[in-house]
């Protein structure tokens, strides 16, 4: 029995099951197809205890669950999996805007030292907080819950949305300060500003997607 | 491993298969078993297989569960006492 024998039943019962699935892409992808890898599967087996094709198409359906209760119990994956890239993202980027920020404000970072180049950064403790925010969380959804308390997919998705909030809060903190400066516009300060505004809209549409995200998640557990 | 379940518990344990693949997913983000996608026969599937960390998971939790149902049996097979008033 291969899949091409049974185009109607499993497909439309995961498209059904792929309606009710939110969360990365890769992830969703990753999940239909071992579902349909497991549907396959167990069709064939019902095949060889002799039921027929549209029996044990039937009987495969019956004993995977309903759709929605099967999407259900991927919400939980699928939040954290959505709260880890995006902290991710949030870890990678970070950094990328930072720079433009920290020369713009001391364009010999080398020379200043590394006390005076920190103390210059006005929004510091917005960034430590939440970079132990992101840090608490990755660290707390993935291989350290082995040893550390696991965070819930609804503290994972609150975590992460605290860093968007953050995330927004300090560039526009930085993009005020700097246009009410006065000082001239300089290609280092011009850069910062189109990297902090760039990432204002890139975390502002994240915060929304995780405000949604977060009601699906308590809804679907 | 849906088989092996209602096979090994005599068909008490006999869960929906759908509801397996989240908790399989779940144990992988704990780095206590690795999956890859393998072609058997002309077909892709993914095969689950524990890691040196969920194989030493397994060794403590198994110790673990077997001290407890021991305490239950233990408890349970205690002859009853007359109710005092």
């Amino acid at each position: 029995m291969s899949g091409r024998a049974d185009p109607a039943g499993p497909t439309r019962y995961l498209a059904r099951v792929a309606s009710s699935l939110r969360g990365p892409r890769q992830y969703r992808d990753r999940i239909l197809a071992e579902l349909r890898d497991g549907l396959d599967q167990s069709v064939a087996a019902g095949i060889g205890r002799g039921l027929s094709e549209e029996g044990a198409v039937a009987a495969a359906i019956e004993d995977f669950g309903q759709p929605d209760a099967v999407a259900a119990g991927f919400a939980t994956e699928l939040a954290i999996a959505t709260a880890r890239h995006t902290l991710f993202w949030y870890l990678l980027t970070g950094p990328l805007v930072g720079v433009w920020w920290l020369l713009s404000l001391q364009p010999y970072p080398w020379r200043a030292g590394l006390v005076v180049v920190i103390a210059a950064i006005p929004v510091l403790p917005l960034i430590v907080v939440a970079i132990a925010t992101a840090t608490g969380t990755v660290a707390t959804t993935g291989r350290l819950i082995r040893w550390l308390p696991e965070a819930s997919a609804r503290h994972a998705i609150a975590g992460s949305a605290l860093v968007a909030a953050l995330a927004v809060f300090g560039d526009l903190v930085m993009i005020g300060q700097y246009v009410h400066s006065g000082s001239p516009a300089r290609p280092l300060g011009v850069i910062a500003v189109a990297a902090s505004t760039i990432r204002v809209v890139c975390s502002s549409a994240v915060l929304l997607h995780l405000v949604v995200r977060g009601r699906l998640t308590v809804s679907a557990m | 491993v849906i088989e092996a379940l209602r096979a090994g518990s005599g068909g008490a344990l006999d869960l929906p298969t759908g509801t397996v693949y989240p908790a399989l997913h779940r144990l992988e983000r704990a780095g206590l078993i690795g999956s890859a996608w393998h072609t058997v026969n002309g077909r892709r599937r993914r095969a689950y297989q524990l890691t040196p960390a969920g194989c030493t998971a397994l060794h403590e939790q198994r110790a673990v569960w077997d001290q407890f149902s021991a305490a239950v049996t233990a408890l349970l097979n205690r002859p009853a006492r007359p109710a005092s008033t």
